[in-house]
Order: C-alpha cells, then sequence, then structure tokens
C-alpha cells in the first residue's frame, strides 16, 4: 500500500509496527453509553484474532471503529502502521479493510450479484446481465472460498446464511488486508463453520489480517491464533490461543461464576463448558429429564398441527407438504441449514403466513420469536415497557378494562429485564439503543410471558452471551414441562447443541421438506449429515415418536430423499 | 381527412400536454430510486417558468431554457438541503416548498411586471420540423414538429434506462434508494447521492416549467405550473419508476387532458373533469400493485440516518 511508506511512519512513535491494524486507547460513547473505554488492540498481517465479550462488552464497536463506520471519541486507530482518521466504510476500503456485519449490509432486492458489484463498485450489471467476466470472476472466487452463494434471486428471500455468504464473499472479491468479521458462524451448520475456518485460515496465509468477533469459546479457540476479550467496554485480556484455556477466557468475559444467578434453570450452577460434544449430551440429560418418555400424553389432541402444508414464495415451493404436530409440554426441534424453509415453516405456525395448500390447526395465540428480532420482534422507537405492552395489551397483567395499566406493564417489563438479565442504561430506553444480544432477551422474555399454547422459538440463544443462553434454553425447557398447560414448543435453530440440548423430537429441515430424525441418530454428526441432505436412513418412519412428523417423500425416493433428489421437485 | 386532422390536433395536444409531465417525471424518477420523493416538484417547475421567462427576455428562448433549468434546480436545492442534508420530513419540506415557491414565484412576477391585465408576451422555443418522419399523417405533427424540449426527453428515456439499471452510478443510486444503510456500509455517499439526485429532479423540473412559458403558452402567468410536479410524481407510481414506463403513463395523462380539452370543444354530454380524474384512479392501482409486482424503493421518503 502506498500509504505505508508516507509520512505516517514518522508518527506516533510506533516504530513502524508491522501491524495490519492497530487501536491506542480508544474511547467511544454513545450518549451516556460509554461502549468502549480505552482499549487498545493489534493485529498482526495473516492472524487470525478472535474477539470475544458478551452481549454489550463491545466487540462490534471496536471492529466498526477499524472499519470506519464509527469515529472514535479519544485515541488512535493505525492501518498498515499509519494513523488515520476514517470517516467511512469507504475510507476503510480504500485502505484495505473490509467488514462483514452482523446484521447484514445488503440491499434486499437486489441479487447476490447485484450487492457484490454494488460494495466493490465495479460491474455493469441488470439482473443476470453483469459484466463480460466479472460473474465468472465471483463464482470461481466463491468456488476458491468453497462458498455456496445463489447470486440471481433478490437476496430478500434467502436465508439468513445464504446471505451471509453472500456477505463474506462479497468481502473477500477484492484486496483485504484486514477483515472484520461481527459473529458470522451465529447462524452456520457445523459443517458449514468449519469451511468457514477453513477459507478463513486459507486469507489469513495469504497475509490477511482477520479479527473474528464471536461470543462461542469453542469456535474461537478452533479457529483463532490470538484471542482478545473485552467486558464491559473495556479490555481484559489478549493471549496467543494455543496458552490459554476456555475456563479463563469464560471468566474473563463474564468476570464471575456463570451460574449463580441461575439457580432455578436445569442447566443453573454449572460452568459453562466448551466442548461441545459435551456439552450438549451433559446439558440435555439435565435439561430433558426422561427423554424417551413423551411429556404431555395426556393431552392427545395436539396444541398444533399441520397437514400436508405447501406454501410458494417467489413462484418457488418454500414448504412442500409438511405434515407436523405438536403436543403440550413437548419440544419439536427443527434443525437445518439456513434458508431451508424455516422462516416459511415459523411464519404458518405463527399465523403470519396461510399455507397455499394444506391445513394448519392452530391455537388463536402463539408465542413468536422471530429470527430477525430487529425488524420483526421489536418495534425499535417503543421503550420496553411499551414493546411489552404492545404485544400484551390483551393480558390481564396490563390493562385495566379497555384501559392500559401502565403500572402493571411497567412492573412486567421490569421483571421481564430482571429475569432475562437485559442491560439497558434505563427503563426509557428504546429497542433500538439496545444491543442485538440485549433486544432478543427482551423479544424472548415477552413471548415467554404471553403464556399461548404455541410457542415457535427460530434461534432463540442466535447472538446472546453464555449466560444468556444458558438461562434461555433453560427457561424454555422449563417453560415446556411445568405447570398445569405448558405450551407446545417448536424450535427451530441452526445450533445443532441446542436443539439436542432441549428437543423431544427433532426433525430436519431440507430444501422445504421436514425430515424426522430417528432417536438413535440424536446426535451431531447423523444430524449434521441430515442437514446438509447427505443422506436420509432408511428407517425414518420406524420410529413411532419421529412418525408425528413424517417425511412425506415415498416411493423410490423415500429411502434417500437426499439433498439432490429432495430438490427434484414436488412428488 | 377531418378525421385524420382530428385526431391529428389531439395527437399534438396530448404530446404538449404530456411532454412537461415526461420531463418533470424522468427527473422525479432518478430522485425517487435514490430514495427521496420531492413534494417541491411542482415548486420547482413554477421557478422553471419563471426563470424560463425572465431569461427568453433577457437573452433569447434558449437561454430561457437554461436559467429555467437553474431555477428549478435552485429550487430542489433548497428542498434538498432540508430534506436530505438537514434530515427533515420529505412530505413535509416538499410541501413547504412547493407552496412557498407559489408564492414566492408570484411575487417576483408582480414586481418585476406589475399587477397588470395583459399577458406578457415572451420569445417562444421554434419547433424542428424532422425531415420525412413529421410527414407521417397524424403522428409526424405531433411527434417530430415539436421544441428542442421534446426531443429532450425522447433522448432521456433511452439514457436514464442504461443509467439506473446498466451503469454502476445507476447500481449506487438504487441501492442508496433501497437501503441506505446498507449503501453506507458499502462506502457509498449517501446523503451526497441523494442530493444530486434531487437536483437533477429539480433540473429537469425546471426545464419543464420552461417548457411551460416558453414552448407551450408563450406567456408567464402565476400558478400556471397548476400542479404538473404533483401529476408527474403520479406519473412516476403510474410508471412504476421506470423511465420507459413514466413516458408512457405521461403520454397517458397527457392524452386523457386533451380528450378532456377536446369534449369540452365539442360540448359533449359528458362530465368532462371526469377524463382528469382517471388516470389518478389508474396510479392508485398501480400503487396497489395491480399493474404488476414494481414496488416503491424501500427506502423512499425515509429519512436517513434515522
Amino acid at each position: 500500500m502506498s500509504t505505508r511508506n508516507g509520512p505516517c511512519e514518522r508518527r506516533g512513535g510506533s516504530e513502524s509496527s508491522g501491524l495490519a491494524a492497530r487501536l491506542r486507547d480508544v474511547t467511544k460513547r454513545f450518549g451516556p453509553v460509554t461502549a468502549l473505554e480505552g482499549v487498545s488492540f493489534d493485529l498482526v498481517p495473516g492472524e487470525i484474532h478472535g474477539l470475544l465479550g458478551e452481549n454489550g462488552a463491545g466487540k462490534t464497536t471496536l471492529a466498526r471503529v477499524l472499519g470506519g463506520l464509527l469515529t472514535p471519541d479519544e485515541g488512535r486507530v493505525e492501518i498498515g502502521g499509519c494513523e488515520v482518521a476514517l470517516r467511512s466504510a469507504r475510507d476503510a476500503r480504500a485502505l484495505g479493510v473490509a467488514m462483514v456485519h452482523q446484521h447484514f449490509s445488503l440491499v434486499p432486492r437486489f441479487s447476490g450479484l447485484e450487492n457484490i458489484a454494488l460494495f466493490n463498485g465495479g460491474a455493469w450489471t441488470k439482473r443476470g446481465m453483469a459484466a463480460p467476466g466479472y460473474r465468472e470472476r465471483v463464482e470461481a472466487r466463491a468456488r476458491e472460498l468453497k462458498l455456496e452463494v445463489e447470486l440471481d434471486l433478490p437476496v430478500e428471500g434467502l436465508g439468513v446464511g445464504a446471505r451471509q455468504r453472500i456477505e463474506i464473499l462479497k468481502a473477500l472479491m477484492s484486496e483485504t488486508s484486514v477483515l472484520l468479521l461481527d459473529e458470522p458462524t451465529a447462524v452456520l451448520a457445523p459443517r458449514e463453520v468449519d469451511g468457514l475456518f477453513a477459507v478463513l485460515k486459507e486469507v489469513a496465509r495469504a497475509g490477511t489480517g482477520i479479527v473474528l468477533v464471536a461470543h462461542k469459546l469453542d469456535e474461537v479457540l478452533a479457529a483463532a491464533d490470538r484471542v482478545t476479550v473485552l467486558r464491559r467496554g473495556g479490555w481484559v485480556l489478549t493471549r496467543e490461543a494455543a496458552s490459554v484455556s476456555a475456563g479463563e477466557l469464560a471468566e474473563a468475559m463474564v468476570g464471575g461464576a456463570v451460574g449463580g444467578h441461575l439457580a432455578r434453570g436445569a442447566a443453573g450452577g454449572q460452568r459453562p463448558t466448551v466442548d461441545r460434544g459435551r456439552t450438549a449430551m451433559d446439558e440435555r440429560r439435565a435439561a430433558t429429564p426422561a427423554a424417551d418418555q413423551l411429556v404431555g400424553t395426556a393431552d392427545p389432541a395436539p396444541v398444533a398441527s399441520l397437514r400436508g402444508v405447501t406454501t410458494i414464495r417467489d413462484g418457488e415451493p418454500a414448504l412442500r407438504h409438511v405434515n407436523a404436530a405438536v403436543k403440550r409440554g413437548e419440544i419439536l426441534g427443527i434443525a437445518g441449514v439456513d434458508g431451508n424453509g424455516q422462516r416459511e415453516l415459523a411464519r404458518v405456525l405463527a399465523r403470519i403466513r396461510t399455507p397455499d395448500e394444506g391445513d394448519a390447526t392452530l391455537p388463536a395465540e402463539v408465542g413468536w420469536i422471530p429470527q430477525d428480532r430487529a425488524e420483526e420482534g421489536l418495534v425499535n422507537g417503543f421503550t420496553i415497557s411499551e414493546n411489552v405492552a404492545f404485544a400484551l395489551h390483551g393480558k390481564d397483567s396490563c390493562r385495566k378494562g379497555p384501559w392500559l395499566d401502565w403500572a402493571g406493564i411497567e412492573e412486567t417489563a421490569a421483571e421481564l429485564v430482571r429475569e432475562m438479565d437485559v442491560r439497558a442504561t434505563s427503563s426509557t430506553a428504546t429497542a433500538a439503543n439496545l444491543s442485538g444480544g440485549n433486544q432478543q432477551k427482551v423479544v424472548t422474555g415477552r413471548e415467554f410471558l404471553r403464556s399461548a399454547d404455541l410457542l415457535v422459538a427460530e434461534s432463540p440463544t442466535r447472538g446472546l452471551d453464555v449466560k444468556a443462553t444458558v438461562a434461555v434454553r433453560s427457561r424454555i425447557a422449563a417453560l415446556a414441562r411445568h405447570g398445569d398447560h405448558p405450551p407446545g414448543v417448536v424450535l427451530i435453530s441452526a445450533d445443532l447443541d441446542e436443539i439436542l440440548e432441549l428437543s423431544d423430537r427433532i426433525a430436519v429441515m431440507v430444501r422445504g421438506r421436514l425430515i424426522p430424525v430417528p432417536r438413535d441418530a440424536h446426535n451431531p454428526r447423523d444430524i449434521g449429515e441430515l442437514m446438509l441432505g447427505a443422506r436420509v436412513r432408511p428407517d425414518e418412519n420406524a420410529d413411532g415418536h419421529a412418525g408425528e412428523t413424517r417425511n412425506t417423500v415415498r416411493g423410490p425416493e423415500g429411502s434417500t430423499p437426499g439433498a439432490r433428489s429432495a430438490g427434484g421437485g414436488p412428488p | 381527412m377531418g378525421d385524420i386532422g382530428a385526431l391529428s390536433s389531439f395527437l399534438v395536444s396530448a404530446v404538449g400536454l404530456a411532454v412537461p409531465l415526461v420531463l418533470a417525471a424522468l427527473g422525479e424518477t432518478v430522485s425517487e430510486r435514490a430514495g427521496v420523493i420531492n413534494i417541491g416538484l411542482e415548486g420547482s417547475v413554477i421557478w422553471g417558468a419563471l426563470g424560463g421567462a425572465l431569461g427568453a427576455l433577457a437573452a433569447g428562448p434558449y437561454a430561457g431554457l437554461a436559467a429555467g433549468a437553474l431555477a428549478g434546480g435552485m429550487a430542489a436545492l433548497l428542498f434538498a438541503v432540508f430534506a436530505v442534508w438537514l434530515n427533515t420530513n420529505q412530505i413535509i419540506t416538499g410541501t413547504a416548498v412547493t407552496i412557498g415557491s407559489l408564492g414566492f414565484t408570484g411575487a417576483v412576477f408582480q414586481s418585476r411586471f406589475g399587477v397588470t391585465g395583459l399577458a406578457l408576451e415572451l420569445p417562444t422555443v421554434p419547433a424542428w420540423e424532422v425531415p420525412l418522419l413529421s410527414r407521417i399523417p397524424a403522428l409526424g405533427p405531433a411527434f417530430f414538429d415539436q421544441a428542442v424540449t421534446v426531443y429532450l426527453a425522447y433522448a432521456l428515456v433511452p439514457v436514464l434506462g442504461w443509467f439506473l439499471f446498466r451503469s454502476r452510478w445507476g447500481l449506487v443510486l438504487r441501492a442508496v434508494g433501497e437501503s441506505p444503510d446498507a449503501a453506507h456500509a458499502s462506502g457509498v455517499p449517501v446523503a451526497r447521492t441523494r442530493m444530486l439526485a434531487v437536483v437533477f429532479a429539480g433540473l429537469m423540473a425546471g426545464v419543464a416549467g420552461a417548457h411551460l412559458s416558453l414552448v407551450h403558452t408563450g406567456t408567464f402567468a402565476e400558478n400556471m405550473s397548476a400542479g404538473k410536479g404533483f401529476i408527474a410524481i403520479a406519473v412516476v407510481v403510474l410508471g412504476r419508476w421506470s423511465p420507459k414506463g413514466v413516458v408512457a403513463a405521461a403520454l397517458f395523462f397527457g392524452g386523457a387532458e386533451a380528450l378532456q380539452f377536446a369534449l369540452q370543444a365539442v360540448d359533449a354530454d359528458l362530465p368532462y373533469p371526469l377524463f382528469l380524474a382517471l388516470p389518478y384512479v389508474l396510479s392508485l392501482a398501480a400503487l396497489a400493485g395491480w399493474f404488476g409486482r414494481a414496488r416503491a424503493p424501500e427506502g423512499l421518503a425515509l429519512p436517513w440516518p434515522r
């Protein structure tokens, strides 16, 4: 880079650090909230630097400062050894800094190709038509990075995972010396996460410094060379990943005993264990006391059932003849790589969408934790109390006859904030001012309060920190198993640990079809393979429980409706 | 022959009425594609008409066109400073600019020419006859024996179509209109892009206004824009934010107005204002998506940053 040899080298006594990027004593405030306080951070070329911390710890703020989207109030930013004043993402881009955001920065109605062209400032595009060779370059790069991307459909119709793959490809299309990834793994299936890390290691080997913002310890330890932990806007530690244990990191992130607040949760009292497999199995045993025994059998009629439900989206079937039923007190876990019809399924269950074919028998009120909390879960300009009132104004706790009972609402909201450990500056903070994780806590807590007969939870712990994740999961488990009228729960998640930990039954969504997972396949490897459409066990309908959510593929395909055959069209 | 003559004069009238709409609506298409709805367009049209009149008196009709464009652009710049730079509500700001412009242009006109009963006589922009094509029966005089503004409108349709949908600038501009956050994250200067788009719309509306005073009537009168700026916004909707669609929609609006005049002339037993209302009914239908799936840009009329 030309600026590297400029006069900047003489400044600041940084003895020409050779760093890809550096922050020195950076402070950033938003009104009364200090998001970062005196944080310093180094990024060496060719390293993957994991940035860990709980929600609101300042990880995203730090990444956005480096990415030019935020200007620090105090402190210095250096890129490639030069002190710089980044005023926009374009400034950062010009210096080879690219960012993949947690909330996607794609134009919804543009195709993947148009979005990539937009970001990279080239290419003449209109729908399928691009500059000669540009499309091929994009495709070649995608193949090189082993990223499966859809280039022609408007990205608004794609799932979060599919959109994220476009984001990543977009960022990696041009020369990049610093790559910032904000929670890139949150929506990916396990195999995709491994694929992503393989990609990142390739990119790092070529000399790019990578900042990997994450909250999953094990992922960071698997991928990162060095780790920095932030807590409540302050720097806690920076260490070689090889020389630090998961326990140390967890403690640095949380700054206290994790289980302390969670005595009532099934997983309460435990440290957040880090080994994926073992955590899943242990916690599943704890949270699901009798996995083989069907809870709620006294209530033979399902609270919700779908019969032959098909929906069409943009002329394509999004759900294909889905049959499913949930009983009271039962958690039906639906795993799947994002973008296989889960959003449509959740919408049908939440009564937002009516099926184009088939019948949906659903209770009058459905609790719904939508995947996109900022767009669908909350009114951003409302305070927490107003958001509670907006959703629950029909409940006795929130009204006096036709009037809103503000005292009751405030009380309910305060309880929610306490229960879910929402970190808000004040009770009058609007939803827009909460961090992503805290927004999710508000939505989740509120939907619990709805006490509906059916709860649909789409990735309820996405973006949540360790503590909140444990809390939300144990509360879902408690909700489904206690009380006289526990709801039926449909848990849709790309996080296999979560599915395995909580579900009584498991089904996998592959290209709009719901495929039941027999009980002896309730393990990450088998489900993971099903998710990727690799295979379907021939005895899938033999299991009595799994028969509730039976696969509708019949005939020769029925035994092995893998991704390729299942994608071939409706039966 | 009489039929052809009647058809010909109807078409001449329809095209004449449609051209200011085409010009203003093409500009507004660009502005709305960038996410700004400029209700102040009517203000740019009336400033264009007055600027055209003053410019033409000072230095001839072509200077008048340029002055009209400039005047319309200035009104749009005023709007953009508030609605884009200071991030005020686009609808309210635009309404204020329109009402203020109608008042100010009237005041400027009266102070310059006094309150007289006499109509102002302006040098008009001459028609350019296109050889051969203007000889086509009925269509020729309407489409190929017109002032330069008409040919400008023709030329802009493919140019803007290419610009919006085929060029990288168009891609950036549409991204700003669809999703300013995403555009910002991609390094696009959102506010600057919107300012430029709005000012372009103002220049075009100014030309439309100058067309009214220097081509269509040869005079200036207070409030002579007569809602053309508002109609242009409806034309953009009916034309579904595409240059080609906008031309078709503008011709339709112009045709309806011409028909209404024709019916008045023959004293038909019909409530002729009905024909003025019809295009708006269709605009509503277009807005509701009855003519296909085109939707308004997602970020239209939304302040940014929010």
